[in-house]
């Protein structure tokens, strides 16, 4: 069988987006793909969410590359996300650096990169980009909305301003807010960039951008996403070159993944987007957004509709037993409100040494619990 | 895996009411719950610990948490639920005493069914053999048996008062499907199996 092919595609909104913060862009784009086809009913969407560093591009290949999409694994024909029956959607997230609106792309007003003049972005913000997709793609409702990690808490944030919109949620290795922890990491990353002098407060052009400090940032990110179980057993103190050691050069093996990870990274990533999104990440609160009256926009009859009963509702929440960065403790918090709100929730933590990546790494178990998952939804 | 004895069902499914919500611990596949929830309307949630049972609830659209029932019971606020349910589990828990209290924190009301170690042939089997008969252990062999609590109808009952629990009602089976309600003279000789709704008194 040959490897199906998709390419991205770009939606221009060509009116003003308001942001959750009330600041204004007078247009956006959305890059996004699709895989499978909208049926006649179209009650057949799911809507994909990506994670910090994901992209539209979730699944199959782009012509001429050698891999596919991020989530090629759970998305595709026969896979949990079986697109001979569903019609899945990925779009890129707003502040984001490949191909949606961010502070990468050119303000029409100075034809310069927004920089850090482009408005805080929420996660709240990331779903609305997404509404106008949805809307754009014609799907008025969604048998599901998936992701992983901040992919979860989009799923959750739409999930929770739209019930009507959705008839349930798959949250992977995800969290209703983050901790003190989480937020430690991010900053750690997020100074890292600004440390970097070619950062210049955001003001830089592509050619010279801190790949130094957004590498580090990298850097630290991978060193939290995979277990440290799983980091000594694929690398232990293994060295890389024996005898060709010079001082403060990496030597070590896990040095030199990281390094790789970080170089690799800077390539097709953006500093301000990471600054952006892991602030928007960081800033998320479940429970406080949906509990305060989303007063901007006229969309407050919608949003929050019918909050208190969601008995119809069902919910997926999966978290992987080596996860410290995200750990089980949170995703059995989702549980718990949810399940007080009435949706009904099933929880599963999978047994796996892939730490937080599991979701993209450890993908059989997750795939059956989906699979069965969907199945259900009828 | 083993069975989760079907006998218990209907007695289950009319002591619990209409529209309730219903925690059922040690879930197995759901299939207890799926018939709550087609027969009874009610809203059901599973505790399994089995990821191959779990995603057989998930496939059944049943609700399924997966916990382990000695540890993670604290987790749910008072009277999260109109019922809890401990079917054909309690010989394979820890520590028994405080899932009892926990499920009647949890829960208005709970149900528990257990195997009679001191019915007759179990007892024939150990005097003769010299070991615990499969169908107590839940496996072949002394080994793998998930089989932690050996207790007896007596036994249970004596702990409950205990406990300060009231037995609202229960139902003793004995051979031949002879089903008693209260306890008979020799029940705790006679009986295979005692299933009872509980409460804290």
């Amino acid at each position: 069988m040959n490897a199906p092919l998709v390419e991205t595609k770009t939606l221009g909104i060509e009116r003003p987006f308001r942001f959750e913060s009330g600041r204004t862009l007078k247009r956006i784009d959305i890059a996004y793909e699709t895989y499978g086809e909208l049926n006649g009913k179209r009650d057949n969407a799911i809507l994909i969410e990506h994670a910090l560093s994901g992209d539209a591009h979730a699944a199959f290949y782009h012509e001429g590359d050698q891999k596919p999409g991020w989530w090629d694994s759970m998305i595709g024909p026969g896979k949990a996300f079986d697109t001979d029956r569903y019609f899945v959607i990925c779009s890129n997230v707003l502040g984001g650096c490949r191909g949606t609106t961010g502070p990468a792309s050119l303000d029409p007003a100075t034809k310069r990169p927004y920089g850090l003049t482009f408005p805080p972005v929420s996660i709240r913000d990331m779903v609305e980009a997404q509404r106008v997709l949805l809307k754009h793609l014609g799907v008025e409702r969604l048998k599901t909305v998936a992701g992983g990690s901040m992919g979860g808490m989009q799923a959750l944030q739409l999930f929770c301003d739209y019930p009507s919109r959705s008839d349930s949620f798959i949250c992977i290795a995800s969290a209703m807010k983050h901790s003190a922890q989480q937020i430690a990491f991010n900053e750690v990353g997020r100074r890292a960039i600004m440390a970097d002098p070619r950062w210049n407060d955001g003001n830089y052009d592509d050619d010279v951008s801190p790949e130094g400090g957004l590498s580090v940032a990298r850097m630290i990110g991978h060193i939290t996403y995979i277990s440290e179980r799983m980091m000594q057993e694929k690398f232990g103190r293994q060295r890389k070159g024996i005898g060709t050691k010079t001082v403060f050069r990496p030597s070590f093996e896990v040095e030199h993944y990281l390094d790789y990870q970080g170089i690799a990274f800077v390539k097709r990533f953006d500093a301000n987007s990471y600054l952006y999104i892991t602030d928007a990440a960081d800033n998320f609160d479940l429970m406080a957004s949906i509990s305060s009256k989303g007063r901007f926009r006229g969309q407050n009859r919608e949003r929050g509709m019918n909050i208190g009963d969601m008995r119809a509702k069902k919910g997926l929440v999966i978290s992987f037993s080596s996860d410290w960065l995200y750990p089980s403790s949170q995703s059995r918090e989702i549980v718990r409100l949810f399940t007080a709100m009435n949706v009904q929730v099933s929880y599963t933590e999978i047994e796996t040494e892939h730490g937080h990546d599991a979701f993209l790494t450890d993908c059989g178990k997750p795939s059956q619990i989906i699979r069965g998952f969907l199945a259900s939804l009828g | 895996m083993y069975k989760i004895p079907e006998e218990n069902y209907p007695i289950i499914e009319d002591w619990v009411d209409r529209e309730s919500r219903v925690l059922d611990l040690g879930c197995g596949d759901g299939s207890l719950l799926s018939s709550l929830v087609a027969k009874k309307g009610v809203d059901g949630f599973g505790v399994e610990i089995s990821h191959d049972m779990i995603l057989q609830c998930v496939q059944k659209g049943i609700c399924v948490y997966q916990a382990d029932i000695d540890r993670d019971l604290s987790e749910w606020a008072d009277g999260s639920f109109d019922y809890v349910i401990l079917n054909a589990t309690l010989q394979v828990i820890t520590r028994p005493y405080q899932v009892i209290r926990e499920m009647l924190r949890v829960g208005g009301c709970a149900i528990i069914s257990i195997s009679n170690f001191g019915y007759v042939r179990n007892r024939i089997r150990v005097l003769s053999q010299g070991r615990v008969s499969s169908r107590i252990r839940l496996a072949q062999s002394w080994h793998d048996t998930p089989v932690l609590r050996f207790v007896s109808l007596r036994e249970f009952r004596s702990s409950l008062e205990e406990m300060g629990i009231e037995v609202m009602d229960a139902r003793y089976f004995f051979p031949l499907n002879v089903v008693a309600r209260t306890p008979w003279p020799g029940y705790n000789l006679l009986a295979k199996e005692g299933i009872f709704k509980l409460r804290r008194s």
